[in-house]
């Protein structure tokens, strides 16, 4: 188990009401239709230095899967794995957890009040209870990491949405996480901006950070993902290279997507 | 007509008097301010036990009558009791709980605009609930509710008339005793309610320029 960095095992996780969920879980029928089931029985494994990205329709669940990766959503069912340590145990210190666990929006969620620096840092100071010197020092590293000091003292609302994305980044990254979980961080930029970012992603591939991102720029899955992660309607449906997906997916829903995904590409 | 104001002893009630209305407003709101955010986050984050709790004391103090609340808290309390406690700190401490009343709802209001996103980014670096509330959270939702905390203030102040029925000084007090003398109602009220609309406009328009200085640098732009 020592040799993944993060694993999840029969991962289940659905929406719905009080009502529809308590009968779920006591076995009685449910109307199907008040209860959403983002993540079924999901497993995946993460080694260190793996570059994984999940795809897939819109409303699939992969986000839920993520947040449920980063315990910012509790599984109903099934267990997380961080390194040895097991997440879903009752009583784990979360806040701990998280603290080695790099997360990124994709409403990218800025802290609003607060510089580029300031986000970066908050973390430093309060979780990593480094000193004011040290912590800003580091903040300002995981900025130039990113290629934003030109913003450091910038707030939110001052910057592109690129510009900020990758303050999320730094802000994800300044803690030196075990691994970087990134929801479609490219996905509320237009074209241009996207391309800021994915540079700032492929510098991170290149040093080797642990990455599982739920991302659509194929380009880009093709040059760093080491695998691609077919997700659909709450199951994991087709794993492999990128070489798989892009030349012949075995299943017939992901030839379908990966279809309609490059042709939309190509015409643009 | 207004010769009152020639008469050292009158000026240094109405002074005294604006002194106590100022002292317990300030007060007041301070208090209401530390109360109203621990009903808020209680509200939000508490049981079914607490959020009821909560809601019975919100709806005590916003739907009974400041006067009542001062009445029972300076007579009937203490008398229960059998103890004596001075008529001022009684005062204090009910304007702090009435202000907390309506608080609550303002710095709740404030957060939750403000929850959703942020309380996930706190939480997604590593930092506790209750540090992402201590960090990011309120010093958010402090600069949404100053300028409710400015209509809190202009009504609390007015709100102190009631002391004099309690048998403290504060600026309606002093007019009272004034006019009782002196027999020239309207000029010591007209005196009283000039006093009242400067304080409070100076205070508000105080209140607008912080509130301008706090707003987080960018967010103009995009209104």
């Amino acid at each position: 188990m020592a040799n993944f960095v993060m694993e999840a095992r029969h991962v289940y996780k659905a929406y719905g009401s009080k009502k529809a969920k308590k009968a779920e879980k006591t076995g009685t029928c449910v109307d199907a239709k008040h209860i959403v089931e983002a993540v079924k029985d999901v497993s995946l494994q993460i080694r260190k230095g793996d570059i994984k990205l999940i795809f897939g329709p819109s409303g699939s669940g992969k986000s839920t899967f993520l947040r449920c990766l980063a315990m910012l959503d509790i599984p109903d069912r099934g267990e997380i794995y961080l390194g040895d340590e097991c997440l879903t145990k009752p009583g784990v210190d979360l806040n701990k957890a998280r603290a080695r666990i790099g997360f990124v929006f994709q409403h990218i969620y800025l802290f609003r009040h607060l510089t580029a620096l300031g986000n970066v840092e908050l973390a430093l100071r309060q979780v990593l209870k480094l000193p004011k010197e040290e912590a800003r020092q580091r903040a300002l590293d995981a900025l130039t990491e990113v290629k934003v000091t030109d913003c450091a003292n910038k707030y939110p609302a001052q910057m592109s949405g690129g510009q900020a994305q990758r303050v999320g980044i730094a802000r994800a990254l300044a803690r030196n996480p075990d691994i970087i979980l990134l929801d479609e961080p490219t996905s509320a930029l237009d074209p241009e901006l996207t391309g800021e970012v994915i540079d700032t992603l492929r510098d991170l591939a290149r040093e080797g950070t642990t990455m599982l991102i739920v991302s659509h720029e194929m380009p880009f899955a093709r040059e760093v993902a080491e695998e691609m992660i077919f997700y659909d309607e709450g199951t994991i449906l087709e794993t492999g290279p990128p070489s798989q997906f892009f030349n012949a997916p075995s299943t017939d829903r992901a030839k379908q997507f990966m279809n309609r995904i490059i042709s939309r590409t190509t015409r643009e | 007509m207004f010769e009152f104001l020639l008469n050292p002893i009158y000026v240094t009630w109405i002074i005294e008097g604006l002194l106590l209305t100022i002292e317990i407003t300030l007060f007041g709101v301070l208090l209401g301010l530390g109360l109203g955010t621990l009903l808020a986050i209680g509200d939000i984050y508490g049981n079914k036990t607490i959020k009821a709790a909560i809601a019975v004391y919100v709806e005590f103090f916003r739907g009974s009558p400041l006067f009542v609340q001062l009445f029972l808290a300076v007579y009937t309390i203490p008398a229960i009791l059998n103890v004596q406690i001075d008529h001022y700190v009684m005062a204090f401490i009910v304007f702090g709980l009435n202000s907390a009343g309506y608080q609550k709802g303002y710095m709740k209001g404030a957060m939750e605009t403000i929850l959703g996103d942020q309380m996930q980014a706190g939480l997604s670096t590593g930092m506790s609930k209750l540090q992402t509330l201590r960090y990011v959270i309120l010093p958010q939702a402090y600069r949404i509710v100053i300028p409710a905390w400015t209509n809190e203030f202009c009504s609390l102040t007015k709100s102190t008339a009631t002391l004099a029925y309690v048998g403290l000084s504060d600026l309606i007090s002093a007019g009272i005793s004034i006019k009782g003398i002196t027999y020239q109602i309207l000029p010591v009220w007209l005196v009283i309610g000039v006093i009242y609309l400067v304080w409070i406009t100076g205070f508000s328009k105080m209140m607008d320029i912080i509130y301008d200085k706090k707003k987080i640098p960018g967010i103009e732009l995009l209104m």
